[in-house]
């Protein structure tokens, strides 16, 4: 199945990306080509099966809820592109208004 | 350079001081500038933590494994003291406020932090020529790639410039970098190392590293930065990894090669480099046997649809609102803020990764990529129980289909770079231990093999290791 | 044409822990911004979640209270979406394998009596932080104190079929959680929240309409006002042949409006993918029935209780059993050897009183059932014993307090003490009584004579006079016996 224009923009638009106008077509060609290749699994038949694979443990751990909180050597003041009066600051929202 | 144990030996008994190792490291690390291998370091700061170790009572040096090491870090690992930028844009200048579990374990062997290693950008790629500050270049040859993600830390170690150095591993970026680069280079089991404070690629892939110069330098730093971390959900219930004495010889052991990682094309000089082994084993009274694992050509697409998917979802948090570079676009609302600061912090390779991650976790298409992939997995893994059960105690394979290859050569083609990865991505995948071994030269390129451990047997695998070290000179071209 | 509103309800409630869901960071409200925070709930390069091992067992004993199937193995997902107080990108919830399924909760309809609603799932998640759009100019303000704060979210069936009836359902379901206590279900602070999804159908259809989702409702009753709201627009769209768009909409406290989000929403992809930092969540058959027997009996049992064990009415039990603190309470006065029916009503007038004010009880249950106790061996009448209630409620502890003479001791002031402080010990002495009585009588001839003639409502007249002349002290039921034996007797 091929990759479209409008598919890209689409993913795009989820993952909060912008993409140059310029970069698109090349882009689209790329993605076409790497999901060509990962296509490659429908050759392996959907009835085949083997037990369920965790890499991890198979089951959580879970903690203590006592606050124990790891320690931060420098405040998120130090860190933040934009921190006033104790808080991170983020341009108003705009299309995000409302959700 | 001396080894792991003879600079702490030496730092321990005060004969050879760690202030004067941090000095030497400081003149190789301006020495080797030109690989363009690092990113951040400091001599005040080799300096300074020098100075801790030598001022320490003689008994309390003593009981550091590590005491003195200086042991290089990739630039995806966190660290307090110097900034983590994992070689992209959008992390430039930030320093994070904690450790990484790794790096406090070996802190508190006494180990020296040296400095960060550049890499592929977010640790995406198999050639280190994604970096937002340059390509690493091949310490043997500059024309060539070192390998990656881990290129920076692959090369100081070939280089000299530390005897060993943390890495990340998600498709074999510490195996093959090792590979081309003539060192070893450990994948252990996932789990076996906390991921807390490796920041986050394909999270179910994920493990911390080690480069060595030799078996035993990289088996020292292992066992330190190894066992269970109550930090992270996803690390065994393991102890760290035991220091075992090398094996004087093979016998009783029985060693597998997959024959999907011997195609008719291999390079010649990576099966030469296999039938070497073989022979070395066979000498050491080792057995060795063909065995298939009928699911490997499935690998590679398996892995490019996990990987990114997870990636797609751990890199969402590069937002411009926290930490990191912002750039605001035009309209100057908080959607602007995203859509610039990642379309221009991030490269490339990583967009191209974070669209593909994104698409295949999409509505609609969960179960035809995502779900699939999934099921191919436990059909890999349970390919590799199958020949374990079946007596095989290691599987021996080739580690990359050619050695180091030029910069440029594959930069066009995403699926061509992909492929590099086609040897060790199943591990990763499998969550097995592997490991790369030099075993020669081939035109002057070190040739590597990879050795395959059941889970949690990287004991094992590091003790047939160091006697397969001892039988072959890496050196030495193998035709 | 007959339409029917058809009601569904997603609940979120914080739960009670100490530290948060996948870190050890406070939970604590209040503090300030950015100060309860951690590398894992700010999302720093290189965090990882580990589940609150306490938050689980809050979240079973809820789903166990609401009927639920708890699975035993349940996993985490995320929810991947852009928002600024989220600070990975993506929430970790739970999607299709949620830790309970399939319960139902009985509540009180005002239209169709005592109906089952269904459950449809509880499950555990991860709260975002806070934005605020007023704090700073031409920017919004990021707090995330509250990121990471453990959330339930409880799902209900759509079975509710008015605003009044999701009113209800919501009573009921906070009742049954603070009875748990695993949260404090307070819309107004935020650690309840709810959205409602409302639609519309033909009645006697049993497909569902489209429906819209109403957010941004601070209290029960202002759920029932914008599902009203909400519900008559959609009945007029649909009786007038339009049709009702899939639309999320915000309720406006100040003008009680339900208005459409400003901005046009694509509909979200979350694109939901089990959490590779969680191996799943396992939970022993054996330890989810040790949570069940840990619940404590809930309000309908205890209600049941009150009337067949304890002998109250239907309404008294429905009183005492509906919050768990008054029913705790009135327990420890009975336990004390108080009579229940006597207890009950004082609980339910004097104590309740205080409580609903303060949220706190004035006196112990001790305190009160010695001062009940003194009521019924004749020391205090009950109307003196009110005020004796009252001087003790009104004062703190510390100022009720007497010295034990000799010992230097102090302890609290007891009721019998606090009575006779405030001269309030009923007379009961038979020779007191006797000369009032007498007194009263010889002072009224006129009123004797009515009284003996047949006008044995009287009594009541004699009796307030002798209460007079004792200035309220005398036991007005020996009183009362007195005079009926003397006023009979003299002829």
């Amino acid at each position: 199945m091929s990759i479209r224009r409008e598919d890209v923009l689409h993913v795009a638009r989820l993952a909060e990306l912008d993409v140059a106008e310029t970069d698109l077509p090349k882009l689209v060609e790329q993605m076409g080509r790497i999901v060509g290749f990962v296509e490659q699994l429908n050759e392996v038949p959907a009835g085949e099966e083997a037990p369920p694979f965790l890499a991890g443990p198979g089951r959580t751990p879970l903690r203590t809820d006592e606050v124990a909180p790891v320690p931060l050597v420098r405040p998120p003041s130090a860190i933040a592109p934009e921190f006033i009066h104790g808080f991170f600051a983020v341009p108003r929202l705009g299309a995000m208004e409302g959700e | 350079m001396s080894g792991v144990a003879a600079i702490a030996e030496g730092v321990a008994s005060g004969a050879a001081p760690a202030a004067g190792v941090a000095r030497e490291t400081g003149e190789r690390l301006r020495h080797s500038a030109g690989l363009n291998a690092t990113l951040h370091w400091s001599q005040g700061l080799l300096d300074r933590d020098a100075a801790r170790i030598d001022r320490l009572p003689i008994e309390e040096r003593k009981a550091l494994p590590l005491a003195g090491v200086p042991v290089a870090i990739k630039d995806n690992i966190v660290t307090t003291d110097e900034p983590t930028t994992c070689g992209s844009r959008i992390l430039e200048g930030y320093v994070s406020p904690f450790d990484a579990t790794v790096v406090a374990h070996l802190k508190a062997a006494g180990a020296i932090i040296s400095c960060k290693t550049n890499l592929d950008e977010f640790a995406m790629g198999s050639s280190t020529e994604h970096s937002a500050w340059g390509r690493v270049k091949h310490p043997l040859d500059q024309a060539r790639v070192p390998g990656g993600s881990s290129g920076g830390s692959a090369a100081l170690v070939a280089a000299g410039v530390v005897p060993a150095a943390l890495g990340s591993e998600t498709g074999g970026s510490v195996r093959q970098p090792a590979s081309f680069c003539g060192v070893v280079g450990v994948k252990p089991s996932y789990g076996r190392v906390s991921r807390f404070g490796l920041v986050a690629f394909g999270s179910s892939l994920d493990q911390v590293s080690v480069f060595g110069r030799t078996v035993d330098d990289a088996a020292r730093v292992l066992a330190v930065i190894s066992g269970q971390d109550r930090n992270d959900a996803t690390s065994a219930a393991q102890p760290a990894v035991s220091l075992e004495p090398a094996r004087k010889d093979l016998k009783g052991l029985t060693f597998g090669i997959p024959r999907e990682y011997m195609p008719a094309d291999l390079d010649a000089g990576v099966r030469a480099g296999i039938d070497l082994t073989v022979k070395a084993i066979k000498d050491l009274g080792g057995t060795v046997k063909d065995v298939t694992l009928p699911h490997t050509r499935f690998a590679v697409p398996c892995y490019y649809i996990v990987a990114p998917a997870e990636a797609a979802a751990n890199l969402a948090r590069y937002d411009g609102v926290r930490y990191g570079q912002r750039r605001i676009g035009s309209e100057g609302d908080v959607r602007a803020l995203y859509r610039a600061t990642r379309g221009q912090g991030f490269g490339a390779e990583v967009r191209r990764r974070i669209l593909i991650g994104t698409y295949v976790l999409s509505s609609g298409y969960y179960d035809a990529y995502y779900r699939k992939a999934q099921q191919v997995r436990a059909l890999l893994a349970d390919d590799f129980r199958r020949v374990f059960d079946a007596g095989v105690d290691l599987l021996l394979t080739p580690t990359t289909p050619t050695p180091a290859f030029k910069a440029g050569e594959k930069t066009e083609d995403p699926v061509a770079m992909y492929l590099a990865d086609i040897f060790t991505c199943s591990l990763n995948l499998a969550a097995l231990p592997a490991m790369s071994l030099p075993i020669g030269r081939s035109g002057g390129l070190p040739v590597g093999a990879q050795l395959v451990a059941p889970m949690f047997a990287e004991a094992r695998m590091l003790s047939v290791a160091a006697a397969l070290e001892a039988a072959l000179d890496a050196s030495r071209e193998v035709r | 044409m007959s339409w029917e509103t058809v009601i569904g309800l997603e609940v979120h409630v914080q739960l009670l822990t100490h530290s948060k869901m996948f870190c050890g960071c406070s939970t604590r409200f209040g503090s300030e911004p950015n100060t309860q925070v951690c590398p894992v709930c700010l999302g720093l390069p290189g965090a990882l979640p580990v589940p609150n091992a306490h938050a689980i067992e809050l979240a079973t004993r809820a789903a166990l209270a609401l009927g639920c199937k708890v699975q035993e193995t349940s996993v985490f997902a995320r929810k991947n979406y852009f928002y600024p107080d989220l600070p990975k990108g993506y929430q970790i919830s739970q999607f299709d394998q949620p830790l309970a399924v399939r319960g139902s909760m009985e509540i009180e309809s005002p239209e169709r009596g005592r109906i089952a609603i269904g459950v449809t799932r509880l499950h555990v998640e991860e709260d975002a932080g806070k934005s605020l759009h007023d704090r700073l100019p031409g920017k919004t303000a990021i707090d995330l104190n509250r990121a990471g704060t453990p959330l339930a979210e409880i799902v209900s069936e759509p079975d509710l079929r008015s605003p009044a009836e999701a009113r209800a359902y919501l009573t009921r379901l906070k009742q049954l959680l603070l009875y748990c206590q695993v949260s404090d279900c307070n819309m107004e602070e935020g650690s309840l929240r709810v959205d409602a999804n409302n639609s519309t159908r033909r009645l006697g259809d049993t497909r569902l309409g489209t429906k819209t989702e109403v957010k941004n409702m601070n209290s029960f009753a202002n759920v029932e006002r914008a599902l009203t709201v909400e519900r008559d627009r959609q009945i007029r769209l649909v009786e007038g042949g339009g049709r009702v768009e899939q639309v999320t909409m915000l309720f406006n406290a100040g003008s009680g409006e339900v208005r459409p989000m400003r901005s046009k929403e694509e509909s979200h992809d979350y694109r939901y993918f089990p959490d590779p930092d969680l191996p799943p969540l396992v939970l022993t058959r054996l330890w989810i029935e040790q949570q069940h027997a840990a619940l404590p009996e809930m309000p309908d049992a205890r209600r049941d209780r009150f009337m067949t064990v304890l002998g109250l009415p239907a309404y008294d039990a429905g009183v005492l059993s509906a919050e768990r603190p008054i029913a705790d309470y009135y327990e420890a006065v009975v336990a004390e050897g108080a009579e229940p029916k006597a207890a009950a009503n004082w609980v339910m007038t004097e104590v309740l009183r205080g409580y609903n004010d303060t949220g706190e009880f004035a006196v112990s249950p001790q305190w009160l059932a010695g001062l009940l106790e003194a009521v019924r061996d004749g020391t205090v009448s009950n109307q003196a014993a009110k005020q004796v209630y009252v001087a003790r409620a009104g004062r703190g502890s510390l100022s009720v307090t007497v010295e034990m003479r000799g010992t230097g001791k102090v302890s609290e002031v007891s009721p019998r003490q606090l009575a006779a402080k405030l001269g309030l010990i009923q007379v009961g002495d038979a020779d007191a009584l006797g000369s009032w009585v007498d007194e009263v009588i010889a002072a009224n001839p006129k009123e004797v004579g009515r009284y003996k003639a047949g006008e044995t409502k009287l009594l009541g007249f004699f009796q307030g006079q002798v209460m007079k002349k004792s200035a309220g002290k005398a036991d007005p039921k020996k009183v009362g016996a007195l005079l009926a034996e003397r006023l009979g007797s003299k002829k």
